[in-house]
């Protein structure tokens, strides 16, 4: 069963975790409300469609009242065949910054497992990630982004490479510590020098 | 723990099912036993003969006197083998092998599950059903099940092999046993019903005469015990595992994108990265990693330094190691160059790698040698040997080992050639040293090695 999205969010948050400013819109003034004349992105979520940028379910960068109108139409309009959904409507992640992937998942073997690895729309594509039982330590998390191709680009230098350690081990806290939790999906994560965004998560229970 | 060292030590044995009928499995393990020279006692049991090859069989195992059995080789079908266990429990056995198949293998499930409470019942360590069994030049235990000149008979040394499949199993050994590899115990344990790869992996750990431990497996039962395992086998010695079934398809369809990406197989793969086992990817890779273990020489670096009688292999193996992870090739140091542009003929040019000419002979290469050895900025030594030259011949072999007797640093060789190399690459793999046939070979063996006492290190 996938978690409510504020959900998902509150539990990052406990663990410190940081994600993107969001909220649902129940309509278009909302969305345009929230923005208050900064870009926002609104996503349509549904348990039926999980590549959410393929199906056209992300708008991105909306700076202005109507284009946010009509993105929000258009994905009311995409709703009706995947009922039950809902519209959020988030901040714009700062420019710049590479997109990762940090995932678990609940081994019937081994148990809770962590994930990181090149992200967004590069996930399928180049499946370029590191794999590991928790809980890790802090070897095991250099030990996961020394093990990606990408990882000097997932890493710039040291900065970036101490932040995503410490985050790692926060997601493997998290998941050692709420055994409900089957599945987890914080994809994608941007990454920049000194500061990252966690833009979309899913949990599943 | 299971009591394994009945299995692997037993004093004494009963052969179940033995057989006079030569291919007959009975008959090929008797055979096999008898051929090996196992010192201990020896007794048969088959309902229907009262002598086998001039020795007296029981009927029963309840006739053998109670107590005097340490293991039990059961070879009969599967729908007699919970009667002989019963028989062996009321005996006092200890330990036994069900080489038989026919159990869980093919769905009967119930008939594998009575045969292990009635192992649990007595207390009897049981290996299989649906197996192979167990192979210890030592103790010259033999359960195999298979004609001794079809198989290589493998030297007596440090390396363990464990396999869950017996076919590719003991076409392993063969094939260890035909590259001149030491071995200390060979166990297939087929469908894992009472010891599984857990219970063994405890016992080779404790184990003295094994230094390197190879497996194939194709699942892990027990996988947070494996995992509790792990952090303590790999700090004491290398594991190599080759795990089948990459290509499984998954279970379910996956909600999640970490869950389409990470199955079960990467779910393996990642417990034996995080707790230090290396991983082999094909047969290939087993055998090339259970090598340089089995020489037992631990690198402080990653730093490679390159000798060879042939400047286009140098060239390939620097090739090879410049695109491993993390190794690179060493500078020489000042000393060593010029210790070596005082001994070597003008045309070498003293570099690394270093070409010593198609004309080099055992004095260079030892001369070479001493200066790597000594080296600091060299971490391991690759010593390329095309015996095709002139000047390669078995004083050249000869020279080498000795040479790795007389350093601590990993060194390994490569040779490609056929015949007469072969028969030297022989000479040097019995001597312990390490001998490949591919710059790509090299690469991944040094490698593994490094990688391995990187995390040994950090560790502990």
């Amino acid at each position: 069963m996938l978690w409510d999205y504020f959900k998902a969010k509150e539990i990052l948050d406990k663990y410190g975790i940081r994600s993107i400013e969001s909220r649902y819109v129940e309509n278009a003034d909302d969305a345009v409300k929230f923005s208050q004349s900064k870009p926002i992105v609104l996503k349509l979520i549904s348990e039926k469609e999980l590549h959410k940028s393929k199906a056209g379910l992300v708008k991105l960068e909306l700076s202005n009242e109507k284009d946010i109108r009509r993105a929000y139409e258009e994905l009311a309009s995409k709703g009706k065949s995947l009922k039950p959904y809902k519209i959020i409507a988030q901040k714009m992640a700062e420019e710049g910054g590479i997109e990762s992937i940090i995932g678990g998942r609940d081994d019937p073997q081994f148990g809770k497992l962590i994930l990181i690895g090149l992200g967004g729309v590069y996930v399928e594509a180049f499946k370029d990630f590191a794999l590991r039982v928790c809980p890790i330590n802090e070897y095991d998390a250099g030990e996961m982004l020394e093990q990606l191709v990408s990882r000097n680009v997932i890493t710039y230098k040291g900065e970036s490479r101490k932040m995503l350690v410490k985050l790692l081990m926060s997601v493997s806290k998290l998941l050692v510590e709420n055994p409900q939790i089957k599945e987890l999906d914080l994809n994608p994560v941007i990454l920049r020098e000194k500061s990252y965004d966690v833009v979309d998560i899913r949990v599943l229970e | 723990m299971k009591e394994l060292k009945y299995i692997l030590k037993p004093k004494s044995v009963v052969i179940v099912g033995a057989s006079r009928t030569p291919g007959k499995v009975g008959h090929i393990i008797l055979q096999n036993y008898i051929n090996d020279g196992y010192s201990g006692n020896i007794y048969l049991v088959n309902k229907n003969e009262e002598e086998i090859l001039g020795m007296r069989s029981y009927s029963r195992v309840t006739g053998i006197k109670a107590g005097s059995i340490d293991l039990a080789v059961i070879a009969v079908p599967a729908e007699a083998v919970p009667e002989v266990l019963e028989d062996c429990g009321k005996a006092g056995v200890k330990s036994a092998v069900v080489v038989s198949g026919g159990f869980a293998e093919i769905g009967k499930q119930e008939l594998q599950d009575e045969i292990v409470k009635i192992a649990k019942k007595y207390k009897i360590a049981m290996i299989g059903p649906n197996c192979l069994g167990v192979m210890d030049p030592r103790s010259r235990v033999n359960t195999l099940f298979l004609p001794s000149y079809k198989l290589a008979k493998p030297e007596i040394g440090g390396i363990s092999f464990v396999a869950q499949s017996g076919a590719v199993g003991s076409t392993v050994l063969d094939l260890m046993a035909g590259e001149g590899f030491g071995i200390s115990k060979f166990i297939s344990y087929g469908n894992a019903a009472d010891i599984d790869e857990v219970d063994i992996l405890e016992y080779l750990m404790e184990d003295e005469e094994t230094k390197v431990i190879a497996m194939y497996i194709e699942g892990i039962k027990r996988g947070r015990d494996f995992i509790e395992l792990g952090k303590k086998i790999t700090k004491k010695k290398p594991v190599i595992i080759l795990k089948a079934g990459r290509t499984a398809a998954g279970a379910t369809a996956a909600h999640s994108h970490t869950a389409a990406l990470a199955g079960s197989y990467e779910a393996h793969e990642a417990v034996f990265r995080q707790f230090g086992f290396t991983i082999a990817n094909d047969i290939s890779e087993l055998l090339y990693y259970s090598k340089i273990f089995a020489s037992e020489a631990a690198p402080v670096g990653s730093r490679i330094g390159i000798i060879t009688n042939g400047g286009g292999a140098g060239v390939l193996t620097t090739d090879a190691i410049a695109s491993s992870r993390h190794m690179s090739l060493g500078e020489l140091s000042e000393k060593s160059k010029a210790d070596l542009r005082k001994v070597m003929p003008p045309l070498v040019n003293i570099t690394n790698p270093l070409d010593l000419a198609g004309d080099a002979d055992d004095k260079r290469y030892r001369d070479a040698l001493t200066s790597m050895a000594s080296d600091p900025g060299i971490d391991m030594i690759i010593v390329i040997i095309l015996f095709q030259t002139p000047g390669a011949d078995s004083r050249l072999a000869a020279e080498v080992v000795a040479m790795k007797e007389k350093t601590s640093k990993p060194m390994v060789v490569l040779s490609i050639g056929s015949e007469y190399t072969e028969m030297h690459k022989m000479m040097m793999e019995r001597s312990g040293l390490p001998v490949y046939d591919s710059p790509r070979a090299v690469a991944l063996s040094l490698e593994a090695l490094y990688s391995y006492y990187q995390y040994k290190n950090h560790s502990g």
